[in-house]
């Protein structure tokens, strides 16, 4: 993996998100910025896509399951060439591709629509069990959010899916520690979720969320096991604008709420300028 | 009147077998209830294409919605209240919205399940799923219908859902191919037209019967088509006989009567007299108390009428 490269992706990732939110004057920017590695993970190293052809048969699918962080897969989706970058700014417009929560019928190079918590984790499982009974090796990613995973329906998925052969499939759990209301830890706490998930009989790991080479190397692994792979990522809610960062009030933003962005913003565009 | 009578359940499973076996795209989903739903033949013969997830209605219709996505028909049956009423949500985003090709079916509709009590009766299934824009519902009438309304379901790439009610089902008509959408014209006549949908039909047309004997002029319209419903043939009748009646093993709230008053409302306002399950919870019993208790047998719907038309 050229790590300088899918660093680079996930700054880009994190400008991109940050600036069409703000611009928009609303976004849930603490989870779009918490899976923005993650993202880069994917799109930079692990996926085989192509963005002349959003429907390849031999496509790799991410279906995200916590479909109100849109903004981060919608702006790696646009730096990959699926759309072009301008069109991001249209967020929210009438009329445009790019509703805050994914959607299948709208943006090209989204597989599955999103927003109902708990329900897209299951739709992969759907993806990854037809494409195995086909014999295909296409792989099939989910993100789901700790605050999710309070939903009964992903542990449905999570029950099931070890035992319907699916090693295609591999479930990452955006564990930022918040959720909208206050901290997970103090509404329902998660517990040792990767244990939880092992004990499903998922190949089940946990990593530094952050950190593209573990994030990586963690995909690696699940992919070489002969079950499905339960990624737990360590993450930081509204990781990159540092007075956000594990903050109460940090799940979506709106209008003044954005003040400071500007500053943010442009220490993220030098950082990524110095990367070249 | 005497009908063949088929056993609906089996009737069901090896319509799905004898249209799968000849395809290599339709799966079945189970959720604990495959093999109560009439499909053994299915799961003995096809194995490979039989999915048995476990108790868990509301990842079952995402599942089934992703196996669409990889090219896959899904069909998915059991009682009816799990698959509508339960995963509702999911029924909308995933199947509605979009608009996969997958194939539910409610089975144990109306006060089928009499002695699990209300929460296994299905009396408000249609009028849920009929929230859902795109979603064809089907209620065949008896087991002509029934036949052709699988193999239409299996034909139209969407998503379908089919309510089926009875242990066993009369054959009542002969069988052709089912169109989705079109009401048919079972009888004409001037007086009233009685619109009827789903296996409460055969007391519907025993209640013509003694509307007959009694010199009525009965005109009888059979809806297998909840959604999309045949407007013209509604509209034509109301224009045509003035007074309609509708008849369901369903709430009338949300159910055929509602359909009918919003159709007539808008196109020819006409008196409507709806017969179908009232608006309460009513408890466990016998199936055909329960049915006498709603005015839906024979002898009861002919007395609403008769009644109506004073």
């Amino acid at each position: 993996m050229n790590v300088n490269e899918v660093k680079k992706l996930a700054l880009d990732i994190r400008i991109e998100a940050l600036n069409m939110m703000s611009k928009h004057g609303f976004g849930h920017v603490g989870g779009s910025l918490s899976i923005a590695d993650a993202i880069a993970v994917l799109y930079g190293e692990q996926m085989k896509y192509d963005p002349q052809n959003p429907k390849w048969e031999a496509r790799d699918y991410l279906v995200l399951s916590k479909g109100h962080c849109g903004p981060a897969l919608y702006s790696a989706l646009a730096i990959k060439g699926f759309f072009p970058r301008e069109e991001l700014l249209t967020i929210n417009e009438i009329g445009t591709r790019l509703p805050s929560h994914a959607d299948k019928n709208l943006t090209p190079g989204i597989d599955m629509t999103t927003g109902s918590l708990g329900q897209g984790v299951s739709c992969a499982l759907g993806m990854a069990l037809a494409l195995k009974i086909q014999g295909k090796d296409n792989m099939v990613y989910s993100i789901i959010g700790d605050g999710e995973a309070q939903e009964g329906q992903v542990w449905e998925t999570l029950l099931i899916a070890p035992n319907k052969g699916v090693k295609n499939f591999i479930v990452m759990l955006d564990n930022n520690k918040q959720q909208l209301d206050d901290f997970v830890e103090k509404i329902s706490p998660l517990g040792d979720v990767r244990k939880k998930a092992e004990d499903f009989g998922w190949h089940a790991v946990t990593v530094d969320g952050h950190d593209v080479e573990a994030i990586n190397a963690a995909i690696e692994e699940c992919k070489a096991s002969d079950k499905p792979g339960f990624i737990n990522l360590e993450t930081v809610k509204g990781k990159g604008w540092p007075a956000k960062e594990g903050v109460n009030g940090n799940h979506a933003l709106r209008g003044p709420a954005f003040e400071g962005v500007e500053e943010v913003l442009e220490n993220m565009r030098k950082e990524l300028a110095a990367m070249n | 009147m005497s009908y063949e009578m088929f056993d609906a359940k089996k009737l069901l499973g090896d319509t799905v077998y004898e249209v799968a076996k000849e395809r290599n795209d339709i799966v079945l989903l189970s959720t604990d209830s495959a093999p109560r739903s009439g499909f053994t033949t299915f799961i003995e013969k096809m194995p490979e294409a039989y999915y048995e997830l476990g108790i868990m209605e509301q990842a079952a219709i995402g599942v089934g919605a992703g196996m669409a996505v990889a090219g896959k028909v899904p069909v998915w049956c059991g009682p009816a209240p799990f698959c509508t009423a339960r995963p509702f949500e999911f029924f909308k985003v995933d199947l509605g919205y979009m608009h996969q090709n997958m194939k539910v079916i409610g089975r144990n509709c109306g006060f089928n399940y009499a002695d699990l009590g209300p929460t296994h009766y299905g009396l408000e299934d249609y009028g849920l799923v009929r929230m859902i824009p795109d979603v064809v519902i089907l209620a065949p009438q008896d087991a002509s219908e029934l036949k052709g309304a699988i193999k239409a379901m299996l034909d139209y790439v969407g998503p379908v859902y089919l309510r089926l009610s009875t242990a066993k089902l009369p054959k009542i008509f002969e069988e052709k191919p089912f169109e989705i959408g079109k009401g048919n014209l079972i009888e004409d006549g001037e007086d009233v037209t009685i619109l009827t949908t789903g296996e409460i039909t055969v007391n519907t047309l025993a209640a013509v019967e003694l509307l007959k004997a009694k010199g009525v002029s009965v005109r009888v319209v059979g809806l297998p088509t909840i959604s999309p419903i045949d407007t013209d043939i509604i509209v034509e009748s109301a224009k045509k006989t003035g007074r309609l009646v509708t008849v369901e093993e369903h709430f009338t709230v949300g159910g055929l009567g509602t359909i009918v008053e919003e159709i007539t409302a808008e196109n020819c306002p006409v008196k409507v007299k709806k017969i179908g399950v009232p608006f309460t919870y009513i408890s466990a019993g016998p199936y055909d108390d329960m049915i006498q208790y709603c005015g839906l047998d024979p002898e009861s719907i002919c007395n609403s009428v008769m009644e109506f038309l004073k």
